[in-house]
């Protein structure tokens, strides 16, 4: 980390206004036991230089509700309803409209999503720069000098060595610095949005650090607005604005990050901050969250996290709970969320001991 | 009289410039009914040492003691009877379990086996016994289920018990929990705690992830392994509030806090250089040294630093900060993010 790299500064234009609104948002993947309800009416507003993150468990639908924003699901998946809009200087783009032109250029130049795993992204038989330059030159940027100044601007922003990085093949990199090189990639053609899923999962604490730090960098410096998903809490306690749960394919709960962590109102947020264990500190007694996740083809009636819950009543078995203002900007979807703030009141989430 | 003790424990792989020392100079001991905690990253050697443990591999160099007895010395029967003592647990719960077995099968067969049922009607109330510990319940709906009928947390919860079935008095858990759902794993570590306290089962609990080792063996002791070496242990308590290794430090330091403002507050430790050294080219003295913020010319590049005993509790694998206490929380708020 030497301190030439972090004076690197990038020419990022912030976004304003909402970048991105997903209004009522449903995906299905067909498969021969029947369709699979992946994300079940999702709705939500981005607002420009926010990050969000989207938590919940293997299964609740974050990949796929991120993949439906870049339009790359597989083909047996299908958005069955709902509408995504994207905006940028005034213009509006229904990005479930787009033919594929228009999609090359949405991605990457107006939305750019980084993915999990960072050794499956890259091509392995072409160096760093050919991936670079080839994402450029496919949306119509000639100019090689100046890709090339780009990337190396880039490779250094994230703190690698950009001169022997930008010649290296991937498998020449470490799982850190390839993350890092994805990261760069993201931001080559300065997309308005950046959606990042899982991006430290599978790397080790000390290099799943500096990432952490280095996106902070991209959102408290450049005002970038992103999406983050991830099944790990930690990384939307440190990273995000606001925080929307999801389960079973729904949002269950949204609001922003203090919110989530201190007042949740949600059975399922608040069970699943009582599950994870903090680092510094003394000794906090856990809980676990009974039974498992719900069989998305044959899905629970009523609110689908009846039957692990503790509040779960007659009503919770028969109809399912909208999200519904139980504060401001903080919505949550249960019947029984004042329950849920009562006991909070006489058992309040710590902070530091 | 430790349960299990290493002394001077290394292991190689390879050869020549290949030669890769996985473990070096290991040696700790475990009591009957304690729990220690190798935590470290990947490729510090950890799950090397965990199957050195379990009898899985043979140590290059040191010795294995199990009940005071040398592992390598033991006639076929009391190494026989170490084998069925000591069972391992392993990270991947879709890998270890037979696609093609039963849950009765994959109980029953080894009770029958080694003798611990005489008859299939004794196994079978022995494997609903076993299912019933490990909180599978009503044991009788998962004796016929297929691996691939149960979710993550369940398949492990079947390898714990079929590791039961022989009575071990050590258990080596190798990332048990790490690919369970949060949810999920909390109960998970729970059963296993519960097997310590109800059967004094000991154990080797293995993990990358510090928060888990913390809560697991917040009652025992953790070893911090870098590169193939102890740099730090101690009883959790004390590694865990008052780390003194730069390594062990850096590490608490770096791991994301699922608290807001306890990550706002959290201590940042600049490391000297970001990326991890070749284990084919592992740097002199202690292998920390071009890293560590605390960099002593000609004390860290010299001499392998050797563990030595703080009053505090525990080991300490640095000359220059083993006495230096560090607050790892900011005592004023940094300000909140705008």
């Amino acid at each position: 980390m030497s301190n030439e790299s972090q004076q690197v500064v990038l020419k990022h234009e912030a976004g304003s206004g909402t970048p991105l609104t997903l209004r009522n948002v449903s995906v299905a993947y067909k498969t021969r036991k029947g369709d699979v309800q992946a994300v079940r009416d999702v709705s939500l507003d981005l607002r420009a230089g926010e990050s969000i993150a989207l938590i919940g468990e293997s299964g609740s639908g974050k990949t796929t509700l991120g993949l439906s924003i870049v339009r790359l699901l597989v083909k047996s998946a299908q958005v069955t309803n709902g509408e995504i809009i994207y905006r940028r200087n005034g213009k509006e783009i229904d990005v479930l409209g787009l033919n594929k032109k228009e999609l090359r250029e949405f991605r990457w130049k107006e939305c750019s999503m980084v993915f999990q795993s960072a050794l499956n992204a890259f091509n392995p038989v072409i160096r760093i720069w050919d991936q670079m330059k080839d994402t450029a030159q496919s949306h119509g940027w000639k100019d090689k000098k100046a890709i090339r100044q780009r990337s190396l601007e880039l490779l250094k922003f994230v703190q690698l060595d950009a001169e022997r990085v930008i010649d290296a093949y991937p498998h020449e990199l470490s799982g850190g610095m390839r993350q890092r090189v994805l990261i760069a990639l993201s931001l080559l053609l300065d997309p308005q949005v950046l959606i990042l899923d899982e991006p430290t999962t599978a790397l080790d604490i000390l290099t799943q650090r500096t990432i952490i730090d280095l996106l902070r960098k991209l959102k408290e410096e450049q005002h970038f607005t992103m999406i983050f998903i991830s099944h790990d809490l930690a990384i939307a306690a440190e990273l995000a604005d606001r925080i929307a749960t999801m389960y079973a394919g729904r949002v269950v709960e949204v609001g922003s990050a203090d919110d989530i962590f201190y007042r949740p109102r949600h059975p399922y947020t608040l069970g699943l901050i009582r599950a994870v264990p903090k680092v510094v500190g003394d000794f906090q007694e856990l809980f676990s969250i009974p039974g498992s996740p719900p069989d998305l083809i044959d899905m629970p009636s009523g609110c689908k996290f009846h039957p692990r819950c503790p509040y779960a009543t007659d009503k919770c078995r028969q109809e399912e709970p909208d999200l519904v203002p139980v504060g401001p900007e903080h919505m949550a979807a249960c019947w029984h969320w004042r329950e849920v703030e009562k006991e909070l009141q006489s058992k309040p989430l710590h902070s530091i001991s | 009289m430790a349960l299990i003790e290493l002394k001077n424990v290394s292991r190689t792989f390879g050869k020549g410039d290949e030669r890769v020392v996985a473990v070096d100079n290991v040696s700790f001991a475990i009591d009957e009914g304690e729990v220690l905690c190798l935590v470290g990253e990947s490729g510090c050697g950890k799950s090397t040492t965990g199957k050195i443990v379990a009898g899985l591999l043979e140590p290059t160099r040191g010795h294995v003691l199990f009940d005071g007895q040398d592992i390598s010395k033991m006639d076929k029967e009391s190494f026989r009877r170490y084998r069925h003592s000591v069972q391992i647990i392993h990270q991947d719960p879709y890998a270890s379990l037979n696609p093609t077995q039963t849950v009765r099968q994959m109980i029953t067969r080894p009770l029958l086996r080694h003798h611990k049922a005489r008859s299939n009607e004794e196994a079978e109330k022995r494997a609903i016994e076993l299912l019933e510990i490990v909180d599978l319940t009503p044991a009788q709906d998962f004796m016929n289920k297929y691996p691939h009928q149960l979710s993550g947390g369940q398949r492990q919860r079947v390898s714990v018990a079929r590791a039961l079935t022989v009575e071990p008095r050590f258990i080596v858990a190798d990332e048990a929990v790490s690919m369970v759902d949060v949810s999920i794993r909390v109960s998970l570590l729970n059963m296993l705690s519960r097997l310590q306290d109800e059967f004094n089962v000991t154990f080797l609990f293995i993990t990358h992830d510090l928060a888990l080792a913390k809560y697991f063996a917040w009652e025992g002791r953790i070893s911090v392994m870098y590169l193939g070496r102890i740099v730090e242990d101690g009883p959790t308590r004390r590694v865990v509030m008052d780390p003194r290794h730069p390594y062990t430090q850096a590490l608490l330091a770096a791991v994301p806090e699922a608290d807001p403002e306890l990550a706002r507050r959290k201590r940042r430790i600049e490391l000297r250089s970001a990326d991890i050294p070749s284990l084919l080219d592992l740097p002199s003295g202690c292998t920390f040294h071009p890293r560590c913020p605390y960099f002593v010319a000609g004390v860290c590049d010299g001499e392998v630093p050797p563990l030595v005993a703080i009053p505090e509790g525990g080991r300490v694998a640095c000359p220059v900060r083993k006495d230096i206490s560090i607050q790892l929380i900011e005592e004023t708020p940094a300000a909140p993010a705008a």
